[in-house]
């Protein structure tokens, strides 16, 4: 964006406005696009989780409003938006109406170093993926905020959970990124993305044992820090109604949703960046354009389908318990991750470049696991046709 | 923990975990079960109910007797009639049956004394109204005569299909000594 | 019950002098995850929890005093009530307390309609037991699918009395409806697709890691604390105690059929807990299936229902029979003075002790073991409060 950002002062549009007030103009353009799109991105991921889930409950989602309830995400928020804005008399009310600000700049903030394609990024930091993990820990300040301003306990509680669910999990997240900076040796998120292929195996991913594992230590560490299920103790629904968001209604509460849909995002953009090839696409046509919005659809596709799956995990897994998912982290995550980082290290040294066989025999090993998947899907489905034939009313 | 354990621990998460998602993924190429009620059902639902259905209650009140039975058996007391015999004529005025439904608990106790058939319970279910005084159905216009059910066949062509149905609701009742099975 | 004599707060002094407290927290009347209206005030460390405390009586409807005004048959349809999650066992304990009252007997006929409604109650209770135990643990999807099977249930049952949740079915002497032309082959062809479906169930949920790491060793109830606190049902099962009313003191035709009766046996954890009385209910469910098909397949000729006089009067004198309701053993107790209203009726059901007994078992569990042993111990609140 800074090279965009020059072209239009020096030749572009504003030729000839004082640079910081150009500066300020793309930058404020820029955020404007890239938070309509998140809120657009967070609306629909939302719709399409009703619906994921529904699907897997043997019930249809909402279909209703719109085609295929296509817009029930903007019914939902104008509902959101048009509903008294409630703060409890006992509560702390600065902070309380500060706290989905905050999570919101935390969340938004990380949209800078998202690659949407080869120059499609609005700043490509040198330090991108600590960037990222950086400013999404303002995520946490965010939600203990409103625990605490809540006066509420059931809040409260909700709200210290959470603090100490996402303190403990970045830890593994941030080693698995590690095993995978040690092959590139750039934090920048179009560095790292450049550094693999479009061919799934020279992916990250398939490239040796151990970015195998760091994926779904990272994949994991990250569903526990956007609060997701099996994680998702800080909004049990059952026990504490909402968790640290019991308290809000209307804008606000609809501000920590969306948070939290578009985190889901990040999480897929992360896995994409890091272990999924990015946006490689082969190079099929001269057409910067055209390669652009490849590139674009093929980030974003791949993205959305590790949403999908994390909303796939969340209608499928029950939620742990708050001493187990400590002990999930410190037990098992950080030792798993740490001897993980050993052994890519390991890796690294005898194979400075990489080895092909190696690539090729776990992108072997990834597809026969799929396919063992797909047949135990088939087995399932065999064994439960006869459930599949009734018709209520007839 | 030793190491068993704590392998064994991680290969027991990853595989439950993987059948769980199994099922859940085949889940996704079955046919939903929810039945698009009300507007994209393929028949109404009202005519797909059994016979047997209790629904909103209903009365006939040309094949009423005024004999009271169900008001009598009413456990909450929501059947309200008023029938007196006229002294000349000596026959059954019925001047007023209201059934509360707001009360109502949908029990059957009331259709199943009736000797007629008259009061029954009706596959309708969507009673959902403003006002509370509407859910009180007043079955009674104007004072009439009960029905005085003949020793014969029911000859009178309106009375008759209407009878015809009470007596059939009746008979899904099981009744002491009743020996025909029903399979 | 007034939360006024309890404890205040205890606090506490640290050796570098800090003061610490107990947090009071209110799981209130209305909570998604209490089963019904159910409140605890919960005295909790951080997450541990010191104290539970039951506060019940937000649904009691004084349904035993209206059974003194509306009459022996008029009071069927409050049976139901009593537990609406699993109607048709309230109604033969009802009736069967009047029978052994007046010293009527039930046709043949009737006594296996009134088991095959039964089984298909503690079925359809059973689904929304374990469906909503998943529920509160976090897991929505076996929910929906336990619900989608007691529809089913529930339009079998519709088509046989009526109704889908409050089911008057049965009568004093017997039933009130005979099977319709087509339910044998109907529900046989619900009971085979069925019963796959508790295997997939399990897979989806009963062994998954996580669930059984919620659910082992938490709230273990001994063998002995669970008869002296007078458990009943699935939670007394699942201590390994092998008592079922059904065995232990038979009524009914239940003696005519072979089922078995599972117990707890520790298999995740210890004996007693909670992961034990989730899959005694699961395998209930399979036995109910086998005495269904067994039912189903041996029901005689002849009438449902005995002649029962339309006001009835019992002679004076009272009744305690016991059924086994899908929560346990539920004790109807009718004192009888000769009139045409009975005198005194009691229930005594099964999650009233469960409820007395969450007080002794939440001592050092964490919040979120709480709703889990709720959801286990299978307590619904119009049971506990009627």
């Amino acid at each position: 964006m800074q090279q965009f950002a020059d072209y239009l002062l020096d030749e572009g549009l504003l030729a000839g406005m004082p640079k910081s007030l150009g500066y300020v103009l793309v930058v404020a353009f820029f955020a404007f696009v890239l938070l309509n799109f998140i809120m657009l991105v967070a609306g629909v991921t939302s719709w399409l989780e009703r619906r994921v889930w529904a699907r897997i409950q043997s019930r249809i989602g909402p279909n209703r409003v719109g085609p295929q309830g296509a817009i029930q995400w903007l019914a939902d928020g104008i509902k959101n938006i048009m509903k008294e804005d409630i703060v409890p008399t006992a509560a702390d009310a600065p902070l309380f109406k500060l706290a989905p600000y905050l999570a919101m700049i935390g969340f938004f903030g990380a949209w800078a170093c998202v690659p949407f394609g080869d120059g499609l990024i609005v700043a490509d930091l040198n330090v991108g993926v600590l960037y990222i993990t950086a400013v999404t820990g303002l995520v946490v300040v965010g939600i203990l905020m409103a625990g605490w301003a809540s006066n509420n306990k059931w809040a409260l509680l909700g709200g210290i959970r959470s603090a100490a669910q996402i303190v403990s999990y970045e830890i593994p997240a941030a080693i698995a990124v590690n095993t995978v900076i040690l092959l590139t040796g750039t934090l920048s998120m179009q560095g790292i993305i450049r550094a693999q292929g479009w061919a799934p195996w020279n992916w990250f991913l398939f490239d040796n044992p151990f970015t195998f594992v760091a994926f779904f230590l990272f994949f994991v560490a990250l569903l526990a820090e956007g609060n997701r299920t099996p994680f998702d103790l800080p909004e049990a629904e059952s026990e504490l109604v909402a968790g640290a968001f019991t308290e809000y209604s209307g804008l606000r509460s609809l501000l920590f949703f969306l948070v939290e849909w578009g985190n889901l995002y990040i999480v897929g953009a992360l896995c994409t960046s890091l272990f999924l090839g990015g946006w490689q696409v082969p190079a099929f046509t001269d057409n910067g354009f055209l390669l652009g919005l490849a590139q674009f659809v093929v980030f974003f596709a791949k993205s959305y389908f590790l949403v999908f799956v994390a909303m796939w995990i969340r209608a499928t897994l029950p939620r742990v318990r708050v001493d187990q998912l400590m002990s999930v982290c410190w037990k098992y995550l950080v030792p798993i991750s740490f001897v993980n980082l050993l052994g890519a290290m390991l890796w690294v040294v005898a194979f400075p470049n990489g080895w092909l066989p190696m690539r090729l025999g776990m992108f072997l090993f990834g597809v026969m696991t799929t396919l063992y998947f797909l047949m135990r899907v088939a087995f399932h489905l065999r064994r439960a046709r006869p459930l599949m034939t009734w018709n209520p009313i007839a | 923990m030793g190491l068993g354990t704590y392998v064994r621990n991680i290969r027991e998460t990853l595989g439950t975990i993987f059948e769980g998602m199994a099922i859940t993924a085949s889940h996704f190429v079955r046919k939903p079960f929810t039945i698009q009620y009300p507007d994209r059902t393929e028949i109404r639902v009202q005519d797909s109910l059994p016979f047997r259905y209790r629904g909103l209650l209903d009365v006939d009140l040309e094949i009423c007797t005024g004999c009271l039975a169900c008001e009598r058996a009413c456990p909450i007391d929501c059947i309200v009639i008023d029938a007196e015999k006229d002294k000349q004529t000596k026959e059954m005025i019925l001047k007023r049956f209201d059934i509360d439904l707001a009360k109502c608990m949908y029990c059957g106790l009331c259709s199943e004394p009736c000797p007629t058939g008259s009061i029954h319970h009706t596959p309708e279910f969507e009673g959902a109204d403003y006002s509370l005084e509407s859910l009180v159905r007043r079955y009674v216009k104007a004072p009439v005569v009960a029905y005085k059910p003949p020793k014969g066949p029911e000859n009178d062509a309106d009375v008759g299909p209407i009878l015809a149905r009470g007596l059939r609701y009746l008979d899904e009742f099981a009744s002491p000594g009743d020996p025909k099975a029903r399979e | 019950m007034s939360t006024n004599a309890i404890d205040l707060d205890i606090v506490r002094e640290h050796p570098q002098g800090l003061e610490t407290e107990e947090m009071t927290l209110n799981m209130g009347p209305q909570h998604p995850s209490t089963h019904g209206v159910l409140r605890f005030v919960v005295k909790a460390d951080g997450e541990v929890m010191r104290r539970a405390i039951p506060d019940i009586g937000y649904l009691h409807r004084s349904i035993e005093k209206i059974a003194e005004k509306v009459g022996y048959h008029g009071f069927m349809p409050y049976t139901d009530r009593v537990d609406y999650v699993s109607a048709m066992q309230c109604n033969q304990g009802w009736a069967m307390a009047c029978e052994a009252l007046a010293g009527i007997t039930v046709p043949r006929r009737g006594e296996y309609c009134r088991v095959i409604a039964c089984e298909f109650g503690r079925i359809a209770s059973h689904l929304l037991s374990v469906g909503a135990t998943g529920m509160d643990i976090g897991a929505v999807t076996p929910f929906t699918h336990a619900i989608r099977e007691r529809e089913y249930i529930n339009d079998i049952l519709e088509e046989l009395c009526g109704a889908r949740l409050t089911f008057n079915f049965m009568r004093i002497g017997g039933c009130a409806w005979d099977l319709p032309p087509g339910f044998t082959r109907r529900a046989i062809a619900f009971l085979d697709r069925f019963e796959p479906l508790i295997d997939e169930f399990n897979e989806l949920i009963s062994f998954n890691k996580i669930y059984v790491e919620r659910l082992a060793d938490v709230a273990v109830i001994p063998a002995e604390m669970a008869i002296a606190y007078n458990l009943v049902g699935p939670n007394l099962r699942g201590s390994g105690v092998r008592y079922d009313v059904r065995k232990d003191a038979p009524y009914s035709v239940y003696p005519e059929f072979e089922f078995d009766v599972p117990v707890g046996t520790g298999e995740r954890g210890t004996v007693g807990d909670s992961y034990d009385r989730y899959m005694v209910r699961m395998r209930e469910m399979k036995e109910s299936c086998k005495i269904l098909r067994q039912a189903l397949a041996g029901v005689p000729e002849g009438p449902v229902v005995a002649k029962v006089p339309r006001t009835f009067r019992p002679p004076a004198g009272e009744a305690y029979v016991r059924v086994e309701a899908s929560r346990g053993d539920m004790g109807w107790f009718v004192v009888s003075d000769g009139s045409a209203f009975p005198y005194r009726v009691h229930i005594r059901t099964g999650s009233f002790a469960a409820m007395a007994v969450i007080e002794e078992i939440s001592r050092g569990l964490m919040i979120a073991d709480l709703v889990a042993v709720i959801a286990t111990l299978d307590i619904v609140a119009p049971e506990v409060d009627r």
